[in-house]
């Protein structure tokens, strides 16, 4: 009897756990997300021979490898030809007034003396801390924003169809978070993007940490009639006659040479300050307003992280589904990193929270992608990867690893 | 009238003292002992150990802390953070402790404070609430570290607290503490002015003038205070002096 | 070296009251053997929680007659908190308890008015006051201040028969209560000395010096 199970979406056969905090290497890379279709194989995070994650490797390197004091001066630098002097904005900061944006935007503006405008893609449902943090953002961060929220009943379809045809329901939204940045930049005629952290300090190829510049190929496009949401190209969604090309003008990147021509640059603040995104929280509740989570979120232990858009959750959800790690591993990995738990703690809160089901908003987001409950589930189902999940005798599903 | 009572509150995750706002977040501010130690010499009435992990980790592991701290600090201690057997708190006071503090477990099962106070007396038995505020004078007892929604209205909970035989009640406002932005007024004298055991005042305090409106503005009867010291953002003498001269009574 | 015995019945911060001793450098036994306490120096009887519970346990353990076979020596008793409370000669706490009957007097409930601004149990540091302070030498307060503050924790307190048994007077609300008392070779605080920082380390120190005689 073989031992071996088919692995779905071309995920390592074996599953393995870094031995320094408890990301699996099935984690998923960050990927062009307007390139995503059905089938498509992962690449994932990379492991070192002796089992350690790429992240973990970064971290060190974030620790003893850095000069971080050089990385202040290379940042002083970079900002000090675009400071404006004549009260335009200088530069755009994405964000939703999480931690992390709202420590970006807050020490751009009162540390370094640039003229931030942030520029938010708004999450599909706020809730009610998300949009209070929102606010107070602006109100006590004392920061200029603009809200952009796109035709919510395009923005539904593609979400259903990519959790449908994906299991992703976030993937549109990334697209649209990653092109607001720039498109808006070109619009204001700002040349300079400042995001905050760089997700290759979460696993993507270590070589991307020691550039400070995002790839172009996340926000722009030669063809965007091409560019897929939810494994449907702008195209088909066109040739359906519900849509327009007018439906998608949040969505249409703009050409490589069109941002090369008008100077636009993207860059990440977590190249130039060491990031550590507690410490984002402490920040932004000292100088943003911002506050945690009123309960624990569902998923993790912490009430920090990720808390504006009630279709968060799902998104973990199906990284569990998919990869067989859900919001607390991520929440653990990240605060094993930076020191703030250990990895037996992690493993304990693993344990006790990845597998929780997000029941809060379950019935908002059925409602919001259209979909039934029992659909629901059996698209769950069809996602989950016979190498990672088996199937007990009572219907139940079972992890055929975890982490120790 | 009693002495008003200044305490430092040190939250614990293992080795280190943890400072978090709105229960959240684990920066590292110092050494458990060390900290203990300076506060003692330093004047302060009483020392309250909180265990801030206990909830995520079903355990409580600050044994170690409190025998060590009863070579150098001769002042009442108390513990608190995953109190949810008598043999915990045999633990915690055979470690040298004066008082436990107990909060998730009280609200499990309410009969856990009348038998810890019949067993090892009401003065020994802290009542811990976490309180949210959910509206015009409404707070919400939570538990868990402050993590889980229980439901129970915080004025009702602390008087039946007191029913139930506990023989003080440490409130720390969840929306005020880490903040530095001074202490809930409203939620302290509404609790206060509901039950006839001791109150002590948690989570807000960021100078001295916080502490000696609470004190004028409340029947109070003790501030647990950690920011403000951990921070070093005033020295205790500072703010026993700044009572002091408001007219109010503290040991000097 | 002086030896000094913690009495060992299950009740009261024993781990304290030991620091304080070995801090003023005495050999310390937390123990309920009657011969180790009766070839002690001194000894000091701990307690914290209910009356009748503590005096039960005293009894059980056959340590009523021991702790008065001690004083029966003349060597110096020292009774602390419920301690203190438990040498005299009943309580009303849970209807009416019997004691020690070491010193006359009873213990009774600190009384509090509904709305008053005191609160029970009797929690804070209070001041412990004398007419004259030189009625403190010799004793376990000598050279401590008069209103020094020491750190009470009760709900009942201890009212000698007779008025020169009253070491130091404290305050709740109207009453003046006994804070200290002195019966011959026995001593009982109602505070706690071990949790009274420095002033009342100087206390624990106090009854060792009467120890060593």
């Amino acid at each position: 009897m073989s031992d071996i199970h088919e692995a779905f979406f071309g995920l390592p056969q074996e599953v393995k756990f870094c031995k320094k905090c408890v990301i699996s290497n099935q984690r998923p890379s960050s990927t062009v997300e307007f390139k995503n279709e059905k089938g498509e194989k992962k690449s994932v995070i990379n492991f070192s021979d002796d089992g350690i994650c790429s992240a973990c490797i970064f971290q060190e390197e974030k620790e003893t490898g850095i000069d971080w004091v050089s990385r202040d001066e290379q940042l002083r630098k970079l900002l000090s030809p675009f400071r404006s002097n004549d009260g335009s904005y200088d530069i755009i900061v994405p964000g939703s007034g999480g931690k992390d944006s709202a420590y970006t935007a807050h020490v751009l503006k009162y540390k370094y003396g640039m003229n931030p405008l942030t520029v938010t893609w708004a999450p599909h449902l706020y809730t009610d801390i998300g949009m209070k943090n929102f606010q107070e953002w602006m109100h006590t961060g004392g920061l200029d924003n603009i809200l952009y929220t796109p035709n919510g009943k395009l923005h539904r379809e593609m979400t259903r169809n990519a959790f449908h045809n994906l299991l992703h329901p976030f993937q549109p939204f990334i697209v649209g978070q990653r092109i607001i940045g720039p498109a808006m930049a070109k619009r204001f005629g700002v040349k300079l993007v400042m995001y905050g952290e760089n997700q290759a300090e979460y696993g993507n190829a270590i070589e991307e940490n020691s550039n400070p510049i995002m790839n172009m190929d996340f926000f722009s496009s030669e063809d965007p009639l091409e560019m897929k949401f939810g494994g449907v190209s702008m195209q088909e969604y066109i040739n359906t006659g519900k849509y327009s090309i007018d439906d998608f003008a949040p969505y249409i990147a703009p050409k490589q040479q069109d941002l090369i021509d008008s100077g636009v640059e993207v860059h990440y603040l977590g190249y130039y300050l060491k990031w550590d995104p507690q410490e984002c929280y402490y920040y932004a509740v000292e100088n943003t307003g911002f506050e945690a989570n009123p309960v624990r979120t569902e998923g993790t232990y912490s009430k920090y992280s990720s808390i504006d858009d009630k279709i968060d959750p799902f998104h973990y959800l199906t990284t569990l589904i998919k990869f067989g790690i859900g919001r607390c591993t991520y929440d653990a990995a990240q605060e094993v990193r930076n020191g703030k738990i250990t990895r037996e703690e992690a493993v304990y809160l693993v344990k006790k929270y990845d597998a929780e089901f997000p029941s809060k908003y379950l019935k908002e987001f059925l409602a919001y992608i259209e979909t039934s409950e029992v659909d629901f589930h059996k698209i769950l189902d069809a996602h989950r990867s016979p190498h990672i999940w088996k199937r007990n005798p009572d219907k139940s599903w079972s992890l055929r690893h975890e982490v120790e | 009238m009693s002495k008003k009572r200044i305490i430092a509150r040190i939250d614990v995750k293992n080795e280190f003292v943890i400072k978090g706002i709105h229960l959240e977040g684990l920066r590292k501010v110092g050494d458990p002992n060390e900290l203990a130690k300076n506060y003692y010499e330093s004047g302060i009435d009483e020392i309250i150990f909180m265990d801030a992990v206990a909830a995520y980790y079903d355990r409580n592991s600050l044994s170690h802390i409190i025998k060590k701290a009863c070579d150098d600090v001769f002042v009442p201690i108390t513990v608190g953070g995953g109190i949810r057997t008598v043999e915990n708190i045999q633990t915690a006071l055979n470690s040298g402790a004066d008082k436990v503090a107990i909060n998730t477990q009280s609200v499990k099962d309410p009969s856990f404070i009348t038998h810890a106070s019949k067993t090892f007396g009401s003065q020994c038995i802290v009542a811990s609430i976490d309180a949210k505020c959910i509206g015009d004078r409404k707070w919400e007892v939570y538990v868990d570290n402050g993590r889980e929604p229980t439901g129970l209205d915080v004025i009702e909970w602390a008087k039946k607290l007191e029913l139930l035989g506990a023989g003080e009640i440490m409130l720390t406002s969840i929306d005020y503490e880490g903040t530095k932005k001074g202490f809930d007024l409203q939620l302290n004298k509404a609790v206060i002015e509901a039950v006839s055991i001791p109150v002590i005042a948690s989570g807000g305090a960021g100078k001295t003038s916080d502490i000696t409106e609470l004190m004028v503005e409340s029947n109070v009867d003790a501030a647990a205070v950690a920011s403000l010291f951990h921070y070093d953002l005033v020295t205790i003498s500072e703010v026993k002096l700044g009572l002091s001269a408001e007219g109010i009574k503290v040991r000097m | 070296m002086i030896n000094i015995a913690v009495i060992d019945y299950g009740l009261g911060n024993t781990k304290s009251i030991t620091s304080a001793l070995e801090k003023s450098g005495v050999r310390v036994s937390l123990t309920n053997v009657r011969d180790d306490i009766l070839l002690c120096d001194g000894v000091i009887l701990p307690g914290v929680g209910a009356f009748s519970h503590a005096m039960d346990r005293l009894i059980s353990q056959k340590l009523d007659g021991l702790i008065r076979e001690f004083v029966g020596t003349g060597k110096p008793l020292l009774g602390i908190c419920l301690g203190m409370q438990m040498l005299f000669e009943q309580s009303t706490e849970f209807g009416v308890a019997k004691g020690l009957c070491l010193v006359p007097g009873q213990v009774q409930r600190l009384e509090r008015c509904d709305g008053s601004a005191e609160k029970l149990p009797h929690v804070s540091w209070s001041g412990i006051s004398t007419k004259r302070t030189s009625d403190w030498n010799g004793t376990i307060l000598e050279s401590i201040d008069s209103d020094e503050d020491m750190y009470f924790v009760h709900s009942y307190y201890a009212k000698p028969a007779n008025s020169s048994d009253v070491l130091s007077l404290s305050r709740y609300a109207d009453l003046e209560f006994c804070s200290t008392v002195k019966h011959n070779n026995i001593y009982g605080c109602q505070y706690h000395p071990e949790k009274s920082a420095v002033a009342g380390l100087r206390v624990i120190n106090n009854f060792v010096t009467i120890c060593k005689g």
